[in-house]
């Protein structure tokens, strides 16, 4: 692991360069495969017959161009910045945990649930309730898939992956069934009380606290992951199963531990959404979150400290898409390109340095 | 029950199945040359777009399969590069190609036809072509030889893969790549290369999977409009134990749900649609869970290869 190598001794110049080096390889990476991502949809962009530099001027200016647009960007950035740091934690721990999918839709299922329920109570104790039982629907979720994953031997990805769908099929039978509004027309839960609604962070504005819960996840996990036994024991059973085992980690409760973090970061996430930016449950609120939220953690070298701007990148790019596809024509689904192309020359980065993570 | 109804359910079934089996058939080449085939899901998006522009640009439903088998088998060669060639981890790789696919379908439609709008294109769909004589046989006639061609190449291909896999040397060192790639490296296969043809000859089944959908069953494409079979096609692998014959009982179990699912208001079924839909995903997870370590994964799957 670099890690270990950028704490080694750099006394002699070339071993300090030599650190530098290493420290600057994931933002390197990072920075190189959205430039190569971006050239290769610059082309797409002129297939459609529009010009990539007014394009991409309308991306820029969509997403940081008022303070309306930037809001919006910081909500989107929300979700994908608690995901990605549960991910990121994942596979540090050779966990991959592929289920953030069907996590959030968990976690928004429950927090809808108690939000629902609980309407004649006080707002100041249903809030955190809400949120505490998305936290723990996502963790729940995720903790089942582990269980899976130990006891069975079966490999996580398939088990997470299975899971989404079973998730979201239950988020769907809910809202059609006891949870959702009578004519709607649109499978959705009723709108939940106002005082329910997750205070947002500057008043007046869209903009709400979950941005600030998700930072602070994220600084949280940063210290855990670097700072502390729990972090160490993640990371060595990630390195190393032997070494782990050697050292007396339990890989099964290492494994569990990991998983029931970021499922109850991704419910987090879920409670988020549906509390502070739907006010009620939704179908098909959660698509495709978990899903980037794996690219996110892996352009953020699985450092919850860069996994930060990483999730910023994602959130601006989907608001600034949205005004370029308004303003110039060309379909914001281009998102999806970028994003694809951007994993994969991350993911092919990364195999060529040898599968090291940072 | 109504012999009509249950000749109608049935017909869903296999209607349904169709393109799960195509994909998994490819599935099962990659996953058994050692490669996880998470990446169906956007091979089939992929083939089910090229196969309506194929067939719309040049006026004939042979170029559009033709298409289709080929778009599907370059996005199975993205897949292929990266995991072959610079080892990156299977899974994460296949979702990164799909939502590529997911991304590149949506936006070539607007860009190339609609002018940065949603265009329709409007295809006639594959006719059935019903076997002389047989297709007169009551109730099985329709079901078995009144079909479109799509149809039978799906069913009449798991005669010939069961026999590549198990009866030839080419599909023996296919298996062996998967099982364990340094000993067949040892006997003179190149698992590099084996990988990577069969993760692309899956990928053009797979392109004909998503060519069912578009051209035999709806005749237009729509963003998206795999919706999950590609995972649903890795769960009935899963499920079929990475056996041609297998896979193909638990392509037509999983038709059978979602047909059921789609008729639970006609059969005045006591549980809601959703819990049907949830369960080839459980009968997954079940024999996953119930096999547990004995599940016969090829052995080798999911780990790259470097020589020496």
């Amino acid at each position: 692991m670099s890690a270990a190598a950028a704490e080694s001794p750099a006394g002699a110049a070339p071993g300090r360069l030599l650190g530098a080096a290493r420290r600057a390889r994931p933002l390197l990476r990072a920075l190189a495969s959205i430039a190569l991502a971006f050239l290769l949809t610059a082309m797409l962009i002129m297939i459609a017959g529009k010009n990539p530099f007014t394009a991409y001027y309308h991306l820029v200016a969509g997403a940081f161009g008022s303070w309306d647009r930037i809001i919006v960007g910081l909500n989107k950035t929300t979700p994908y910045l608690l995901c990605a740091t549960g991910i990121a934690l994942c596979f540090r721990g050779n966990v991959i945990n592929i289920g953030a999918e069907g996590q959030i839709a968990i976690g928004g299922l429950a927090a809808s649930a108690v939000a629902l329920a609980a309407g004649g109570w006080p707002a100041w104790m249903v809030l955190p309730l809400a949120i505490a039982a998305g936290a723990l629907g996502g963790a729940s979720w995720a903790g089942v898939s582990a269980a899976i994953r130990i006891t069975r031997g079966v490999h996580e990805v398939l088990v997470t992956l299975l899971m989404n769908f079973i998730a979201l099929l239950l988020v769907a039978e809910a809202l059609h069934g006891k949870l959702g509004e009578e004519g709607a027309g649109f499978p959705q839960s009723p709108m939940f009380d106002q005082a329910v609604w997750l205070p947002k962070l500057v008043s007046g504005t869209d903009l709400h606290s979950g941005i600030l819960l998700a930072v602070l996840a994220a600084l949280a996990a940063n210290f855990l992951l670097w700072r502390t036994t729990l972090g160490f024991r993640w990371r060595l059973v990630g390195a190393s199963l032997p070494a782990a085992r050697y050292a007396g980690v339990s890989p099964g409760r290492t494994v569990f531990g990991l998983m029931a973090a970021a499922g109850a970061l991704a419910g987090l996430a879920g409670a988020i959404e549906c509390l502070g930016v739907h006010y009620r449950l939704i179908e098909g609120f959660s698509a495709g979150f978990g899903f980037n939220a794996v690219a996110i953690a892996l352009m953020g070298a699985l450092n919850p400290l860069y996994v930060l701007p990483s999730a910023l990148f994602f959130g601006f790019l989907e608001t600034g898409a949205l005004a370029m596809q308004r303003q110039v024509g060309v379909p914001s689904s281009l998102v999806l390109v970028i994003q694809g192309l951007t994993m994969v020359f991350v993911l092919c980065a990364i195999g060529r340095s040898g599968g090291e993570k940072v | 029950m109504d012999p009509a109804v249950l000749a109608d359910f049935l017909a869903a079934s296999v209607r349904i199945a169709t393109p799960l089996l195509l994909a998994a058939l490819g599935g099962i080449l990659s996953e058994r040359a050692g490669t996880f085939a998470v990446g169906l899901e956007g091979q089939m998006l992929v083939g089910a777009f090229c196969g309506v522009i194929g067939t719309h640009f040049m006026a004939s439903v042979g170029m559009g399969l033709a298409a289709s088998a080929t778009g599907g088998m370059l996005l199975a060669l993205v897949v292929a590069i990266a995991t072959v060639k610079f080892h990156t981890e299977h899974m994460v790789s296949g979702l990164a190609v799909n939502i590529l696919a997911l991304g590149l379908t949506s936006f070539m439609l607007r860009a190339m036809v609609g002018g940065g709008q949603a265009p329709v294109i409007r295809v006639a769909t594959l006719e059935a072509s019903p076997v002389p004589y047989l297709s007169d046989l009551p109730l099985v006639g329709t079901l078995l030889f009144r079909q479109p061609p799509l149809t039978y190449l799906a069913f009449l291909m798991i005669v010939p893969m069961a026999l590549f896999l198990f009866r030839t040397r080419a599909g023996l060192t296919l298996r062996a790549v998967g099982e364990n790639p340094h000993a067949a490296f040892a006997a003179g296969a190149n698992p590099a290369r084996v990988r990577l043809v069969a993760i692309v000859a899956g990928g053009g089944f797979a392109g004909l999977a998503g060519a069912v959908l578009s051209l035999q069953q709806v005749g237009t494409f729509t963003d998206g409009m795999t919706s999950g079979r590609g995972y649903l096609a890795l769960a009935a692998i899963i499920v079929g134990r990475w056996m041609p014959a297998g896979t193909m009982v638990a392509c037509l179990v999983f038709g059978a749900a979602e047909a059921l699912s789609l008729r639970v208001q006609a059969f005045n079924l006591p549980i809601s649609s959703y819990v049907i839909q949830m369960l080839p995903y459980l009968a997954a997870l079940t024999v996953l869970a119930g096999l547990g370590r004995s599940a016969r994964l090829p052995a080798a799957i999911g780990q790259p290869f470097r020589p020496g």
